[in-house]
């Protein structure tokens, strides 16, 4: 059965007196008298949530790392693990995962004692939708998206990250924001710290 | 001879004095507009430039002036440029017959704060409100383009509709005042110890309607409407010559028609008004000054009501605007006209 439901309408009274202005006028004083709620953005930044999907990073190697996947990857690949340098395994999943693959530039190098490592490691982000379908990907918690997200830069040359910038970016990571549990509640206390007093200087982001 | 060479000093320092009031205030009331919105949206306005953007007027201006002057391909340019003389001059020349205040001394010369009081001051003011159609018609038609004529037709169409209402409304207080100079009225209402806004109360609401379809401001910014119109007949218009249709429309006009307002309705340079009782003056401690006061506090209020309205109310339907002007407002007034003439003799004793 369809039930039919109508607003009330105003009675005359009600119209000769303008109650309709008075109350949406009503509305519209008691906000103007309350507090601003915006961001003066240059001057102040907000702080990302934690599963921000912002610039792309490598975490590096510090004994946190998925067991034990990533021992079985390292054994598989032959691959040289130094403490501090990326975690990266170059399974090439993350290029798998990838709507736009062209975007990662992958290469491994063979050190002399026989073992491997990751060499290069670009990505555009010019053609990046920024999906986190290869941070999803990614075996051993290598690939990560951070919550830097002033991604303006001068040319496009500064658009693409190659390894030592996605080491840091990790690093940076680490340091700041690796012990944050996992939530997104706008009341976080973790939030409260400052996103902007990261140390990466990087030429994209200018401070 | 010597009289009047002073006669004409007098005038030209009036004339430079309310000129440069006008102006200035009509740029600064940018900002104002801007900081209120702002705060009923419940953000902080413009706050960079300037302590709390107190000159982001004339960074606007700055910028404004410094723009290219773009004009359309198909377009007439002396109508094109007329226009902006047309919306102008008449909305400043208002101001010619508005009363600030009462008669002073000043060297043992009387001084009447208004640049002139000819005894037909509120008929100049309602011819010079009905040149600004031809202002915005001619906008429209110079630009050669459909969205400037669309909402220039729409303005048009409010303006003669709203003048009309506008004119029948401010009879009640002609018919209670008995004269048509603006300086007189208010001094028959310091005299009557009434301000007209008690008697004329239905007279005043539909003032206040007229005065916000007169000067494009919500609810009946349908020439605008910068949704479907993108912002109506100035839309050809580039630089200062954009910035100065809405610094006429929306504060020139709108302070003009509020000035009007307050000396027809609201006692002009009077205190607060007890009925037929007398005048309650908090501001006795300023002197010859209170007055001045008083007028620029009530002036201020009412276009602070106006802005208020602007940005909480939507808009209006062309048809519903010039069908509440027809068939509601005018008969209304109509009513009023004939209660007043019946009740005005208890008034005059």
């Amino acid at each position: 059965m369809v039930k039919k439901v109508f607003e009330r309408p105003l009675s005359w009274l009600e119209r000769v007196l303008f109650i309709d202005f008075i109350r949406g006028l009503s509305v519209t004083i008691r906000q103007a008298l309350r507090r601003t709620i915006t961001t003066h953005y240059p001057y102040e930044k907000v702080t990302p949530p934690k599963r921000f999907r912002g610039f792309f990073g490598h975490k590096v190697v510090d004994g946190k790392e998925p067991q034990p996947a990533f021992d079985e990857w390292v054994e598989r690949f032959k691959i040289k693990v130094e403490p501090g340098k990326s975690r990266c395994v170059v399974c090439l999943l993350c290029k798998r995962a990838c709507p736009v693959p062209q975007l990662f530039e992958i290469e491994g190098e063979k050190l002399s004692d026989g073992r491997r490592r990751v060499s290069v490691f670009n990505m555009n982000l010019m053609l990046c939708t920024f999906c986190g379908f290869c941070v999803d990907a990614c075996p051993v918690d290598c690939l990560f998206q951070s919550d830097i997200h002033e991604t303006a830069s001068y040319t496009r040359r500064d658009a693409v990250l190659d390894l030592q910038t996605l080491e840091r970016i990790g690093r940076d990571w680490q340091r700041r924001r690796e012990e944050e549990p996992d939530r997104i509640w706008i009341d976080d206390h973790q939030r409260l710290k400052l996103w902007h007093e990261n140390q990466l200087n990087l030429p994209e982001v200018k401070r | 001879m010597e009289g009047v060479v002073f006669w004409l000093i007098l005038t030209l320092v009036k004339i430079l004095v309310i000129l440069a009031i006008v102006l200035g205030i009509g740029a600064y009331l940018t900002l104002l507009e801007r900081k209120v919105a702002a705060h009923i949206q419940r953000r902080p306005g413009p706050m960079v430039v300037g302590w709390h953007g107190l000159l982001q007027p004339l960074a606007d201006g700055l910028k404004l002036i410094t723009k290219e002057d773009l004009f359309p391909r198909y377009g007439n340019r002396f109508l094109y440029n007329l226009a902006l003389v047309m919306a102008l001059v008449p909305a400043a020349l208002v101001f010619a017959v508005v009363p600030f205040g009462p008669e002073f001394e000043l060297f043992d010369v009387k001084v009447k704060p208004m640049l002139t009081d000819v005894n037909v001051g509120l008929l100049l003011v309602f011819a010079f409100g009905s040149m600004a159609v031809f202002a915005i018609a001619l906008a429209g038609w110079a630009s050669n383009s459909k969205y400037a004529l669309i909402g220039s037709m729409r303005k048009a169409g409010i303006v003669v509709s709203y003048e009309v209402v506008i004119t029948f409304a401010v009879m009640g207080p002609i018919i209670l005042a008995g004269t048509l100079s603006t300086y007189e009225i208010v001094q028959k209402q310091i005299q009557q110890e009434l301000w007209y806004v008690w008697l004329q109360p239905l007279a005043f609401v539909v003032y206040m309607f007229a005065m916000l379809a007169e000067t494009g401001r919500v609810p009946f910014d349908v020439q605008e409407a910068e949704a479907e119109l993108v912002t109506g007949f100035t839309v050809e218009y580039g630089g200062m010559k954009f910035g100065l249709f809405p610094l006429v429309e929306w504060y020139i006009e709108v302070l003009s028609l509020s000035a009007i307002a307050v000396v027809l309705f609201l006692g002009g340079w009077s205190p607060i008004n007890i009925p037929f009782l007398g005048f309650v003056d908090p501001l006795f401690f300023l002197g010859p000054f209170s007055p001045f006061l008083w007028f620029v506090l009530k002036v201020s209020l009412l276009f602070l009501f106006v802005l208020w309205l602007h940005w909480t109310l939507p808009r209006y339907r062309i048809d519903q605007i010039t069908e509440t002007a027809w068939k509601v407002m005018l008969p209304i007034t109509l009513v009023n006209i004939v209660l007043t003439a019946v009740f005005a003799p208890l008034v005059w004793e």
